[in-house]
């Protein structure tokens, strides 16, 4: 209908000129546009933190090899780490939140539109402020959980500390923001119906991981203040001579750090949960326990954070508390698991991309379990902490378990972002390339680790019966790289040749795919009512103990179109998170900066606050 | 009218009752006497240390609740608000707890690192 | 009939964007979830401050420099003012904007008082008993501690004034009562947050 392809494209006046499409995305508050931001912008960064391991991976390929030095080493792998947690994993997951969650609880937006923009351009802005570091030649190089205090100025007197520290300030902002948009979006913007366990599984991983992000981060915050007032400030709370103890940082980085590593894999967890379903023609098994599982985690995960810190001295009461805390959250980990090979047993099984990364999810997170869960006992952990056994380990369940998932979310969704088909045989020469590769590079790992190799050390010497894993770890590296050109590949064709999807090219379950791909600005011509989990499957099926597909309801009109107001564009978003970027940034140049950025921060946040306050007659409340 | 209507729903968001200016005022007498007895109480000559702590710990504890659900209006409101705060307070407590055991602070109890 | 209701409720979704179907507004819920973080941020601090408490090698010790009575007043300022914040709010409510607007203004006075203080206080831990953010653990975790519940004051002062500027402009009334009583959870937060520092930190020897 005429009306219903104006709302698709917008104001067609706007988005006509070069510079008005750029203006329309800079001052966007729709949430599908944002996701579509944060997905590009973290995939850019995915391939810089791919460089940055790739470099790496050259470097250690031979013993005694000279491509970088130790310095030098030291910011790869502080980058890479960094880059791949916080511009790569959880942007790729926030791309999902923001596309997927007002669509799956059936809603037109989120809570709080300019929010979740303004979360966006902060995000950015951190990212791009992080990475500028590298044109200064002063690339953070104190690892990415930044140990105190070898970060303190004593030791790390130059400003790449601080490039590292003010950069994770304004992330954290950026992603506390959204997390608390995304819990009210999510408590208070459900469809009529749905329910708390009507809502899909994805939906609830992506709750708790809301919880998660805005528990977490200030633990992590207090830390980064603490360090900065060290640093910037002379405070004493990093320094051992003045009776402080570094363990103090390392307390709080992982307070935040351990919900945050459930904060990578919930949302990749969730998208499983989604996928395996769809495409097993099945419900999801035991989705309550699946759900209750991810509450417990999320609790539970707070009170294992000391697994970090087997290896410092806390004593064997701390030890023990923390060694049977953490054997117990392997529990409903491994729950989850018999759940999805429940869901996959006795289903009628096609076999589609998103399925295969699926299932690569499942079976290279259960291997990172199995090492995960090697290192809850302290003496064992004694030896693999900070030996390659544990980035084996970790990489296992971040990069075959996130990664993985995410890209299953990738090629399942991609046809309600976009309208067209990715094609099925370039995504499976992804999806083996990725997998060969991924395990080539990362299995080795392991045995490298148990045999003595040190995590970040810039080279070793050649007889200590290494070479030939390093070799093989090297090769398989840029076996992924090759998977991911098939990937991009993938993704030019599909936008320029791709089938056209409809709105339903999987036959799926839930909401999101009622509607036409890609959906129109204002996502639901008319809200749906809710009657039970996977209720768009019922809506098609019935029951399927004999009950009917639910009549459909009166067409849409027009009038009931023209009705729905969605949120205008605002460029405060834009603005505001530029003056938080420059306040913070100030902090390691000026003074005078930080006053003048952070007068124009509080300006901003005023003017941002009254845009709407009163608006024009006609559209108040 | 409309208007009042939706001052209504606002100002009750799903809660049940309401608190009168009345008992906000007997609140913050209440509060009052509290905040001056934790002060006395600091005054008392020969009181143990441990029973100092915990009447301190108690009487702060009291204040907390009070304004939390009156002042706050939590006592009025929708569970979910509740879950919202006291979920996180109870992480946030037991965090503190936790801390200051690993870092032995607790003078009470015998120190339990190597 | 259950789809009546579920119409009703779409329906006046429809009209006020801010509620949503649980009948709850979006803003009082997302501040309590703020609040509920911001209790994880102050806990980590005073975590930090337990952590090291008693652990200074050398400077002032805390019953050295504590002032307990202007402490303890200062505290009553923060109480007295959570009871003008929930009189101004009940002002809105009955439409009493010129009162409602008075009390706000009470409010921020009594938090500025608040903050008076403290600037006070930290300059007589500088200049009369040599204690700064260098000086020992002590100076560093009070300080710091200390400092950002005041910038949160700080925060909650100018918000009240700017909601007070809205009044006097006739650009707030009943209306507003969500984004006022939302101003006020935040500022009973600060309230709290001090009851407990006041108790750990200047009170438990």
């Amino acid at each position: 209908m005429a009306t219903q392809a104006a709302f698709m494209h917008g104001s067609k006046a706007e988005t006509e000129t070069f510079w008005g499409t750029v203006w329309s995305w800079l001052t966007t508050v729709d949430h599908k546009r944002i996701g579509i931001l944060y997905g590009t912008s973290a995939f850019i960064f995915f391939l810089v933190g791919g460089i940055e391991a790739l470099i790496m991976r050259l470097q250690l390929a031979r013993p005694d090899n000279t491509l970088v030095g130790a310095e030098r080493f030291n910011e790869l792998f502080t980058m890479h780490g960094t880059t791949m947690i916080f511009l790569a994993v959880m942007p790729l997951s926030a791309a999902f939140f923001n596309y997927m969650i007002p669509l799956m609880i059936g809603a037109r937006d989120v809570a709080f539109p300019r929010l979740n923009a303004l979360s966006y351009w902060i995000f950015l802005s951190g990212a791009l402020f992080l990475n500028s570091s590298w044109l200064f030649g002063l690339a953070p190089d104190g690892g990415w959980f930044g140990y105190a205090n070898l970060t303190t100025a004593q030791f790390s007197p130059r400003h790449t500390i601080d490039f590292w520290m003010l950069g994770l300030q304004i992330l954290g902002l950026s992603s506390m923001l959204a997390g608390f948009n995304f819990l009210v979006t999510i408590i208070n913007m459900r469809a009529p119906g749905m329910t708390l366990m009507r809502m899909p599984v994805f939906i609830w991983m992506s709750f708790v991981t809301q919880f998660l992000l805005v528990l977490a981060f200030p633990a992590i915050t207090v830390a980064l203040i603490l360090l900065m007032f060290d640093r910037f400030f002379g405070t004493l709370f990093y320094a051992p001579a003045a009776g402080a103890d570094p363990l103090l940082w390392q307390h709080l980085f992982w307070i935040f750090g351990h919900p945050e590593v459930y904060i990578l894999i919930l949302p990749a967890m969730g998208i499983v949960s989604e996928v395996l379903p769809t495409f097993a023609r099945k419900p999801l098994f035991g989705a309550p326990v699946v759900i209750y599982s991810g509450i417990l985690i999320g609790f539970f995960g707070f009170g294992v954070w000391s697994h970090h810190m087997f290896s410092v001295g806390m004593g064997p009461v701390a030890d023990a508390a923390f060694s049977i805390s953490t054997m117990l959250i392997a529990v409903p980990t491994g729950v989850k698991i018999l759940n999805w090979i429940g869901t996959l047993w006795g289903g009628s099984i096609r076999f589609k991309t998103p399925i295969y990364f699926s299932l690569g999810f499942i079976a290279m997170f259960t291997m990172g379990g199995l090492s995960g869960v090697m290192h809850a006992s302290p003496p064992v952990d004694l030896q693999q902490t900070d030996s390659y056994f544990v980035v084996a380990h970790f990489h296992y369940v971040l990069f075959g378990g996130s990664i993985f998932g995410l890209f299953s979310g990738i090629y399942y969704w991609w046809p309600k972002i976009t309208g067209k088909l990715l094609d099925e045989k370039l995504g499976l020469w992804h999806f083996w390339a990725m997998l060969v590769g991924f395990n080539m590079t990362f299995f080795p790992q392991h045995y490298l680790g148990l045999i003595g190799m040190p995590r970040r050390i810039y080279t070793y010497a050649p007889d200590l019966g290494w070479n030939f894993w390093n070799l093989v770890s090297t090769v398989g590296s840029f076996l992924i790289a090759v998977s991911l050109l098939f990937f991009i590949a993938n993704v030019i064709r599909s936008l320029r040749y791709g089938a056209v999807a409809g709105n339903d090219p999987w036959d799926a379950r839930t909401l999101e795919w009622a509607i036409p791909s890609p959906p129109p600005v204002y996502n639901f011509a008319r809200i749906p009512h809710v009657q039970d989990r996977d209720d768009f499957w019922l809506t098609k099926y019935g029951d399927g103990h004999g009950g009917a597909p639910r009549p459909k309801g009166a067409p849409v009109t027009a009038a009931e179109i023209a009705g729905i107001h969605m949120p205008p564009a605002s460029f405060w978003p834009l603005l505001l998170a530029l003056a938080v970027a420059v306040m913070i940034s100030g902090l390691m140049i000026s003074m005078v900066q930080v006053a003048i950025g952070g007068l124009l921060t509080l300006w901003l946040m005023y003017k941002f606050a009254v845009e709407l306050h009163r608006p024009a007659a006609g559209h108040g409340h | 009218m409309a208007d009042h209507q939706a001052v209504a729903v606002a100002t009750h968001g799903g809660g049940s009752g309401h608190a009168t200016v009345r008992t906000y005022v007997h609140v913050a007498i209440v509060l009052a006497i509290i905040t001056a007895l934790e002060v006395a109480t600091l005054y008392v000559p020969g009181i143990p240390g441990p029973v100092l702590v915990i009447s301190l710990l108690v009487m702060s504890a009291v204040k907390f609740f009070l304004v939390v659900g009156f002042f706050m209006h939590l006592k009025y409101d929708h569970p979910v608000m509740r879950a919202l705060f006291v979920g996180p307070l109870i992480i946030a407590i037991a965090i503190i707890l936790a801390v200051m055991a690993l870092f032995s602070a607790f003078v009470l109890l015998p120190r339990v690192v190597l | 009939m259950a789809d009546h209701a579920a119409a009703a409720v779409v329906a006046h979704a429809a009209h006020d964007p801010n509620i949503g179907s649980t009948g709850l507004d979006n803003r009082k819920v997302g501040m309590w979830a703020f609040l509920g973080s911001d209790c994880m941020f102050f806990g980590s601090l005073i975590g930090t401050y337990l952590a090291y408490k008693g652990k200074s090698i050398s400077g002032p010790l805390p019953h050295q420099v504590f002032d307990i009575p202007l402490t303890s007043y200062s505290a009553a300022l923060l109480l007295a003012s959570s009871l003008t914040m929930v009189l101004g709010l009940s002002a809105l409510q009955e439409s009493r904007v010129k009162k409602a607007a008075m009390w706000l203004f009470v409010t921020a006075m009594l938090g500025l008082h608040f903050v008076l203080n403290q600037v006070y206080e930290f300059t007589t831990f500088v200049l009369h008993h040599d204690l700064k953010l260098s000086t020992s653990l002590f100076g560093s975790s009070f300080f710091v501690l200390t400092g950002f519940h005041g910038a949160h004051v700080t925060g909650g002062v100018i918000w009240l004034l700017i909601l007070v500027m809205l009044a006097m402009r006739g650009k707030l009334d009943a209306r507003d009562y969500t984004k006022v009583e939302i101003a006020g959870l935040y500022w009973h937060f600060v309230d709290i947050v001090w009851i407990a520092i006041f108790t750990v930190i200047y009170l438990i020897p």
